[in-house]
């Protein structure tokens, strides 16, 4: 019956949607376990076109579409999934910060975490330290993505970490920071815990991060 | 009374003959003296420009005593005629959702423009869409598209002393911006004929107006636009460049090479090294401002693939740092100034965050390093 994992993964990295539901679905029906289909499956093919990306195997359209064709198996697992107590990997906020209105880069770490197997919770853009930390109060999120793409918008960053800082719960996320004009050095500057040139090694490192911390 | 911030460089070519000269190679007398331009917030942030009243790039360029260069855009002949109309869907706070000329729906904010606006919709995302806006907006019979060549000559005689660059058009830049960055992605993967055909429009838009200016004036280059590449590489594969780009550029190319313009840029911020090979392949063989950081030196370019030209590569981030770092930066051209085929400056539009000194400071040690070359 494994059989069908790599088939499921197969029809992911493939963009084929409707393939992955009928696969799902057929798992499912079959009495595979939910949790199992998840990461053998769906999760599994991710990670596939994740490396490719990295590796420039494939590019932005293959991701998005393998990503389409994920969140098409996900969503009739998730019921399941919360029946039988599951939960995920860990918790990430994700969003570009005030002033800012580029979404693309934040868009792809996005999917690149729930590739994962992270519960991505997706802020949008213009988002203000304020609502970071509301957001975090409201959710307990492991980690913090923040994203810039302008080099006045970027530190913005520094504003959110310090806030975190002042609410005294900055020790309890691990921050993520990118785009374009974001650097190693700039990181360090700002205080932030990870710094990855590329979407798919962000969310890589992002899980590292937060297992090490469980 | 118009301000001067700055006094010509000194030089004994005119603007065209240096242009020309030195993006060929050949000996000049000083390097080409332009900028990219600014953000708007550097005509508010920037107390200069504030108090003297310069408002727009042009009054700017002039201050400066840049070199003058132009380009004829011929922005309504060669993609959607007529245009979407632009209107405000809704207000929230300081920003507000708007319909573009393109047809997106986008939310921006309404005092300032460095961040894109966030595109949330387009009016096309299936064949029969596209049908319907290619029918409404994309006849090439529509009489307005034909260009006035004519008041294009009085404009740009045949004596003018500064270059002048013909739009050679973008093949797929503005299919991205019809269609949205997620948008243009699932048509490559959901409706490869769809794409190839908005393709194609493009580029039979292209040719008919080349058609109608090309032999009539004098042009000294040809200019086009992408942004297709972001940080990670190009938004496509470079494949689908290859395979339906391409032989569309080379189609334009041989329009160009048979007037004698035998230099084309193209504006496409990111990293573009995946796609230099199509470009240079193609006919493309110059980067129009070329941004250093989300690539490379522009030397590394420079050096690995010869006959490539590239214009801008100015590190912005050096000019931020200011001082010695802007310094440093400029002495790391020298050598390619020197070479040919390489014009510096900042390498997209300036933003707010040089400040006016070392903007003024960066102009200096541009002018010490590559004001006189011979």
């Amino acid at each position: 019956m494994s059989h069908l994992y790599e088939e499921i993964s197969a029809a992911l990295q493939r963009g084929k949607q409707n393939d992955v539901k009928a696969l799902v679905e057929q798992a499912i029906a079959e009495g595979l376990p939910a949790e199992e289909i998840l990461n053998r499956g769906l999760l599994a093919g991710m990670d596939v076109i994740s490396k490719q990306f990295q590796e420039n195997e494939v590019y932005v359209p293959e991701v998005l579409v393998a990503a389409r064709a994920m969140n098409a198996g996900t969503a009739l697992l998730k019921p399941l999934l919360a029946e039988a107590g599951a939960k995920a990997v860990g918790k990430v906020l994700i969003g570009t910060v005030k002033g800012d209105l580029h979404d693309i880069g934040k868009n792809l770490v996005r999917l690149m975490l729930e590739g994962k197997g992270l519960e991505a919770i997706d802020l949008g853009v213009d988002v203000s330290a304020e609502q970071f930390l509301a957001a975090h109060k409201e959710h307990k999120a492991d980690a913090v993505a923040l994203s810039a793409l302008l080099t006045t918008t970027m530190q913005e960053m520094k504003n959110i970490i310090g806030a975190f800082e002042e609410a005294g719960c900055r020790d309890e996320v691990i921050f993520l920071v990118g785009g374009a004009p974001i650097s190693e050095s700039f990181k360090q500057t700002v205080g932030a815990d990870i710094y990855t040139p590329d979407a798919a090694s962000a969310a890589e490192e992002c899980k590292k991060a937060i297992l090490a911390r469980k | 009374m118009s301000v001067t911030f700055r006094p010509p460089w000194k030089g004994e070519l005119t603007p065209r003959e240096r242009f020309n000269c030195q993006m060929r190679s050949e000996p000049v007398d000083r390097s080409f003296h332009m900028e990219f331009g600014y953000w708007d917030e550097n005509y508010t942030v920037w107390e200069a420009f504030a108090k003297n009243g310069i408002k727009h790039e042009w009054e700017a360029n002039r201050a400066f005593s840049f070199d003058p260069i132009h380009v004829v855009s011929g922005w309504n002949c060669v993609w959607m005629n007529p245009y979407f109309e632009r209107k405000v869907i809704a207000r929230n706070g300081e920003k507000v959702t708007i319909q573009d000329h393109n047809g997106l729906t986008a939310e921006k904010f309404e005092s300032h423009s460095a961040t894109i606006p966030h595109y949330t919709k387009s009016s096309i995302t299936t064949p029969d869409d596209w049908l319907k806006v290619k029918r409404e907006r994309f006849d090439p019979t529509t009489p307005s598209r034909r260009p006035n060549v004519a008041e294009l000559i009085e404009q740009h005689p045949p004596t003018r002393d500064y270059p002048l660059g013909i739009y050679a058009g973008s093949m797929i830049g503005n299919i991205r911006d019809m269609l949205t960055f997620e948008g243009l992605c699932y048509a490559y993967a959901d409706y490869p004929e769809m794409l190839e055909d908005m393709v194609e429009t493009a580029c039979v838009l292209m040719e008919n107006y080349l058609d109608a200016v090309l032999g009539r004036i004098d042009f000294d280059y040809a200019s086009g636009w992408e942004d297709i590449c972001f940080n990670y590489g190009p938004i496509l594969p470079p494949k689908f460049f290859e395979d339906v780009i391409a032989p569309r550029y080379k189609r334009i190319a041989k329009k160009l090479t048979n007037s004698g313009i035998d230099l084309w840029y193209t504006d496409c911020d990111g990293d573009v090294r995946p796609l230099l090979k199509v470009f240079l392949d193609s006919g493309i063989n110059c980067l129009f401002p070329y941004e250093v950081n989300s690539c490379a030196h522009p030397g590394e370019l420079l050096d690995a693939h010869p006959g490539l030209r590239i214009m801008g590569g100015v590190d912005k981030m050096q000019m931020i740092k200011g001082g010695e770092a802007i310094t440093s930066y400029l002495e790391t051209l020298v050598p390619y100034v020197k070479r040919g085929g390489f014009i510096p400056f900042c390498d997209h539009r300036c933003p707010p965050d040089v400040t006016w000194e070392n903007y003024l400071f960066y102009l200096d040690e541009k002018e010490r390093l590559f004001g006189r070359l011979s």
